[in-house]
């Protein structure tokens, strides 16, 4: 047991990840109002991007720019930009899936003038 | 000009639905020509590719010039090619239809309606072709977002649906995120192609098979498999009339896709089985899903929720027979796959063109429908083919699976076949004792247009088709369109 809270002690981003995550999936699962399970998937989607960025990371690496007068074998002193760039992408389909979704809750608000989930199940029947 | 037609397939409907906004500011009525015109210019593109792919090859398309693994790479083979022209002349039937019902169904929101429908039918391309894992998940997250947007894009009830359906389906894509992170931290690739090198020696690793269940778990959310399909009933029954068939005939379909391409040529086709434990009994998942679903559609009320979830049941069909690991039973199912795809928009056409014709919603009303009788007899063939009965498209899929199955020694998974079909053929008795026994009061209160017969007609013309040309297809599927090794 001690072993495994040492393990997990070493690797601070991945319990940081997973604690995101579930209280992400948490909020979205538990909450009724609309604009607060959106919170909640932002706070997931947010959790997979870190550990996107948190499992690419390299100390004492660099930007791959090739500098004048670098060894450009040397793949020790930069960083691999290629998950970088996913991420950036990653985020701009958050970023869009966040837009689609609050659209969606205010069209449901402007309908049905309320945001909680069984006040507007009770207005649909 | 061979060489590039893959990105035509994408840049076609891709660069129409972003001029469409533009276009439909001053001149609505244009929308419907130009979306109709550049999914038939799709279509034809997509036989010519899988003509090309047929008389030279599977080929592989380099964006920018840039090879992978730097580069992006489309895969454009005998299986992406089947299945692209079968959705782009899906999306043309479903456009035509949508010609006729649009005006009523939408509530005026006509120029959003086919810019998001071309927007989804460029990204559905892109994600059969895609050959690196996370070309796949901007693709799907492209067309899913134009879905969420389709189901809610008239308003009223469907924005409840819509917003249930963005919150399932975002939660699968970060699943499917997560999973590639895994798999990228394991091998350091994201290109298919080297996955399958690299990830097959893995497969002992937790990362390998974490990420795989990640990835599994976010497309079954996609692909409505059974303990993850609450979205989709409620989703395609309110959607509107000219969205379900086209929702209904693509999105599971190619998540589906996705994960053929990931089990067979990432994981490999022989190690899938046997290492994996989370593949080990997605066959079983397959079959409780292929049941439970049909069970479900027979309790139904709702025509269009009993629809949705035959739909939920065939592909459970098709997961069970991809996941029985022979090339008989690969090849049924994705032959079984575009006939379902067929037959799913076959069934919203035909509910669609019921509420059209006399706002029939639930079986009860139907009691009161006078239905013309090309309806009726499209419904009967689509019947047909959705039980398996010989000379449809249908049959030879079940046959096929069945054949698999026992080339397993899988009786679990023949069992399930039979009863969903027999299951199948409960609902569809319900369908036609209300329709046989109906004691018509009203006649029709409006005139069928001709669209509406054209689009079904296309249908049931397809699925004769695929029933008689079930032989030379599952041919090219069985010794072309398998991965290497099998």
């Amino acid at each position: 047991m001690l072993e495994l809270v040492g393990a997990w002690l070493l690797r601070p981003n991945v319990v940081a990840f997973v604690i995101l995550f579930l209280s992400g999936f948490y909020i979205m699962v538990t909450h009724h109002n609309l604009i607060k399970k959106v919170i909640g998937l932002y706070i997931l989607q947010t959790s997979v991007i870190f550990f996107l960025v948190a499992v690419s990371a390299k100390t004492g690496a660099t930007v791959p720019i090739l500098l004048p007068g670098a060894n450009p074998v040397d793949v020790a002193l930069y960083a691999n930009p290629l998950p970088h760039v996913l991420t950036l992408t990653a985020i701009v389909v958050q970023v869009a899936t966040l837009g689609v979704s609050l659209a969606l809750a205010a069209a449901i608000y402007r309908q049905y003038g309320s945001l909680d989930e069984d006040e507007v199940g009770k207005r649909l029947e | 000009m061979i060489r590039h037609l893959p990105a035509l397939l994408f840049m076609i409907p891709f660069s129409v639905a972003v001029s469409l906004p533009l276009v439909g500011v001053r001149h609505r009525q244009w929308c419907h020509p130009l979306a109709l015109g550049a999914v038939a210019a799709m279509s034809l593109v997509a036989g010519l590719n899988l003509g090309a792919v047929l008389t030279y090859g599977a080929s592989r398309y380099a964006f920018g010039g840039w090879a992978a693994p730097i580069g992006i790479e489309w895969l454009n083979d005998e299986l992406a090619a089947i299945i692209v022209l079968t959705l782009s002349l899906l999306t043309l039937t479903s456009l035509v239809f949508a010609g006729g019902t649009a005006p009523r169904t939408l509530g005026g929101r006509v120029v959003p309606f086919y810019t998001l429908i071309l927007l989804q039918s460029s990204a559905l391309a892109g994600v059969v072709f895609a050959a690196d894992l996370f070309n796949v998940f901007v693709f799907l997250e492209v067309a899913a977002l134009a879905g969420y947007a389709l189901v809610g894009v008239s308003g009223g009830r469907a924005l409840v649906s819509a917003f249930r359906y963005l919150i399932l389906g975002s939660l699968g894509a970060s699943l499917y995120l997560l999973g590639i992170g895994y798999l990228y931290a394991a091998t350091g690739t994201l290109s298919m192609a080297d996955l399958g090198g690299r990830v097959p020696e893995l497969l002992t690793s937790p990362a390998i098979v974490g990420g795989l269940t990640f990835i599994f778990l976010g497309l079954a959310i996609k692909m409505a498999i059974m303990p993850m399909h609450g979205w989709l009933p409620d989703a395609y029954t309110y959607a509107p009339d000219a969205v379900s068939p086209f929702l209904a005939a693509s999105v599971t379909k190619v998540a589906m896709i996705v994960w053929v391409r990931i089990m067979f040529w990432v994981i490999g086709p022989n190690a899938s089985i046997e290492h994996i434990p989370v593949v080990t009994f997605l066959d079983e998942l397959g079959a409780i899903t292929a049941v439970a679903g049909a069970l479900l559609a027979l309790t139904q009320r709702e025509i269009k929720r009993m629809f949705a979830y035959g739909g939920i049941s065939h592909m459970g069909l098709v997961l069970m027979a991809v996941s029985l690991g022979n090339p008989t039973a690969l090849a049924g199912g994705v032959f079984y796959l575009i006939n379902d795809a067929v037959m799913q928009a076959a069934l919203f056409f035909l509910a669609g063109a019921a509420i059209h014709q006399s706002g029939v919603r639930t079986l009860d009303e139907l009691g009161e429908f006078r239905g013309p009788a090309w309806l009726t007899g499209a419904l009967i063939l689509v019947a047909m083919s959705m039980v398996g009965i010989p000379p449809t498209g249908g049959f030879f899929g079940k046959w096929n699976i069945i054949l698999g199955a026992i080339e397993a020694g899988n009786y679990f998974a023949v069992g399930a076949v039979i009863l969903s079909t027999l299951l199948t053929l409960g609902y569809f008795i319900r369908l036609f004792e209300r329709l046989f026994t109906a004691q018509p009061e009203t006649a029709p209160s409006h005139v069928t247009p001709p669209s509406l017969r054209i689009s079904v007609a296309g249908v049931s013309a397809a699925i004769i088709l695929l029933g008689v040309l079930s032989d030379p297809i599952v041919r090219v599927l069985l010794e072309l369109a398998l991965p290497d090794g099998m």
